[in-house]
């Protein structure tokens, strides 16, 4: 009854559009009421989840990206991946791969990666020879492999969740970003030789090392991240600041391009993300609390029990519970909702929690840009101009290549283990 | 006055970015540097343990104002399902009814953590031992600038101005 009633409440909120946070918060109300717990729950667990040490690192790196793109940074890593792929047929596609695992090191949130990207990759493609079509499916894709690259915002949040270390996590990113990207990467090589895509001329190694200058600076951030998590120099949060400080001065020492106005406009836009992020998570612990209670995750454990067989059928059928959710909800309130219910019973299967992480990372980055309603795609074909069904012919091969890519990551799972069991940090 | 008023928990959330990044930094000054040269230097080490507590307390006052300020910038992720369909009064009806929803999620946060922060205000925190009341009104203010920023909604919803649509997912 506390359950369906729950539900009606929170369905019929999302269909009038309430936010999303409100939403849950009105139907945990409801069950609250209803179940004859102490109202005092939701506050109390609201301040208790957003007071928290990880999720500290979210405001340094929203900040520290949003610096990093008011000072131009994604124009020179675009310049880079151009100079070191774009030379071969379908290059500029690949370079846009490229330039997505980079620009996902510096950038937290993927609609500001979208919209980067977008602003500074759509017409170059399309000046190319590239269909609109083919640009906005290589940048969704693209962005969509980058959810799994650090410091991705949602990280840190599945790193709460599900109480594993962030830092473990980030490292866990590289390996399985880099195995979705190569087969995006293939892909575009036999599209372009089927389709005849232009390719730009070789470049001189004096062009090839201009470009490597100029994109020096961003570039640190990823040799920081992995080298001082590698090391286990820091922490997760304590990378954000760093990272943050680097930006900053970046900013005003050497790009001398951003005003202090503007930071202080930076910090105001980054704490109100902040706060759309981690109150979010704070008001779905009240939901989850009464979830748990009523033995809703059981309930879960009996519909999943058919594909709890084999790992790689039970982390399918969970990721595609996830891209769907990601799709509809969004990737942040898909992860708060689902993941705390089906996470135990991954444990109690076997599966290391940092390879069900992974797994649920990518599929959420493909949920967001999943057609017809994942956000992130409306976003790029907003930039393109185009509409889902026109777009939908030609993404479909990338959505197959985003699949082929998370089946290996599924099934193999030492790729997301290796580089955190070769610093010591998971056994 | 008006401007102000507006002003004040804007500049608040954009210092509390700038403050809490600063504490981290500090922490990691006072870790990886001040801390080796005390234990070279033989004396004794200069206590960071501040640094998680301070941050974690900037963190939570930054989310209830931010939260709040969010309702005003309509940066909340929403769906948008079929309303987009009805017609421009149903439409603001919609929206009225959307925003008397999230008042009252606000106050009833306000009410909540105003009796824990009464509970808990005796309590204090091990490192710093501040109280630990100030953790709960944080979420007193921002409740009740939620319901200020959403009542502030509907006013412009009633007078036909629209309300922030600019940010939202």
């Amino acid at each position: 009854m506390v359950l369906i009633s729950m539900g009606i409440v929170f369905v019929i909120a999302l269909l009038i559009s309430l936010p999303i946070v409100f939403s849950l918060g009105a139907s945990a109300v409801v069950g609250l009421v209803l179940g004859g717990y102490p109202l005092q729950q939701l506050g109390s667990t609201i301040i208790s989840a957003s007071q928290s040490w990880v999720l500290l690192a979210i405001p340094s790196f929203i900040f520290a990206g949003s610096v990093m793109e008011k000072c131009g940074m994604s124009q020179a890593l675009v310049e880079l991946a151009r100079a070191m792929v774009g030379w071969v047929r379908g290059g500029l596609g690949m370079s846009v791969i490229v330039v997505s695992y980079f620009f996902s090191d510096i950038c937290g949130s993927k609609m500001a990666e979208v919209s980067a990207l977008s602003s500074a990759l759509m017409d170059p493609l399309k000046k190319s020879g590239y269909r609109a079509e083919d640009a906005a499916s290589l940048i969704s894709a693209g962005t969509a492999m980058g959810m799994l690259v650090p410091p991705a915002i949602f990280m840190i949040v599945i790193s709460a969740v599900t109480n594993q270390s962030a830092v473990t996590l980030f490292l866990a990113g590289f390996i399985p970003a880099a195995t979705i990207g190569v087969c995006l990467c293939l892909l575009v090589l036999i599209q372009a030789h089927v389709l005849g895509w232009p390719k730009d001329s070789r470049p001189s190694f004096v062009r090839l090392a201009k470009a490597f200058k100029n994109a020096a600076v961003p570039l640190v951030i990823p040799v920081v991240i992995l080298g001082g998590f590698y090391m286990g120099a820091f922490t997760a949060t304590e990378a954000g600041a760093i990272v943050a400080l680097y930006s900053l001065l970046a900013a005003k020492l050497y790009y001398r391009n951003v005003t202090w106005r503007e930071i202080c406009s930076i910090a105001y836009q980054s704490g109100i993300m902040t706060a759309s992020v981690i109150f979010l998570l704070a008001v779905a612990t009240v939901f989850q609390y009464i979830l748990g209670v009523s033995g809703v995750p059981q309930l879960f454990a009996k519909i999943l029990a058919p594909l709890e067989a084999y790992h790689w059928t039970f982390l399918l059928g969970v990721a595609l519970i996830t891209m769907l959710f990601g799709m509809v909800l969004e990737g942040l309130p898909a992860a708060v909702v689902l993941i705390p219910v089906v996470y135990p019973i991954a444990v109690k299967l076997g599966i290391h929690p940092i390879h069900f992480d992974i797994v649920q990372t990518a599929a959420v980055g493909i949920g967001l840009f999943l057609p017809p309603m994942g956000v992130g795609l409306l976003m790029a074909l907003k930039f393109a101009n185009i509409g889902v069904a026109q777009h939908f012919k030609y993404y479909w091969p990338y959505l197959l290549a985003l699949f082929v890519g998370l089946m290996l990551i599924i099934t193999i799972p030492e790729l997301s283990l290796m580089l955190p069991r070769s610093a010591g940090l998971v056994k | 006055m008006a401007k102000l008023i507006s002003f004040t928990p804007k500049f608040i959330v954009g210092f509390l970015v700038l403050f809490s990044i600063s504490v981290m930094l500090c922490g990691v000054f006072l870790r990886y540097v001040m801390l080796p040269i005390t234990d070279w230097m033989d004396v004794d080490p200069v206590n960071f343990f501040w640094v998680e507590e301070v941050g974690e307390l900037a963190l939570t006052w930054l989310v209830m104002i931010g939260a709040a300020l969010g309702v005003a910038e309509n940066s909340h992720f929403y769906l948008t399902v079929f309303t987009h369909k009805l017609s421009a009064a149903a439409q603001r009806r919609m929206a009225i009814l959307n925003q008397l929803i999230i008042a009252s999620f606000g106050a009833l946060i306000a009410w909540i953590c105003f009796k824990l922060f009464t509970l808990n205000s005796g309590l204090t925190s091990p490192a710093l031992e501040i109280s630990l009341g100030l953790f709960y009104v944080s979420a007193t203010f921002g409740g009740i600038l939620m319901a200020l920023q959403a009542g502030g909604n509907i006013r412009r919803l009633h007078t036909g101005e629209q309300p922030n649509t600019a940010g939202g997912h």
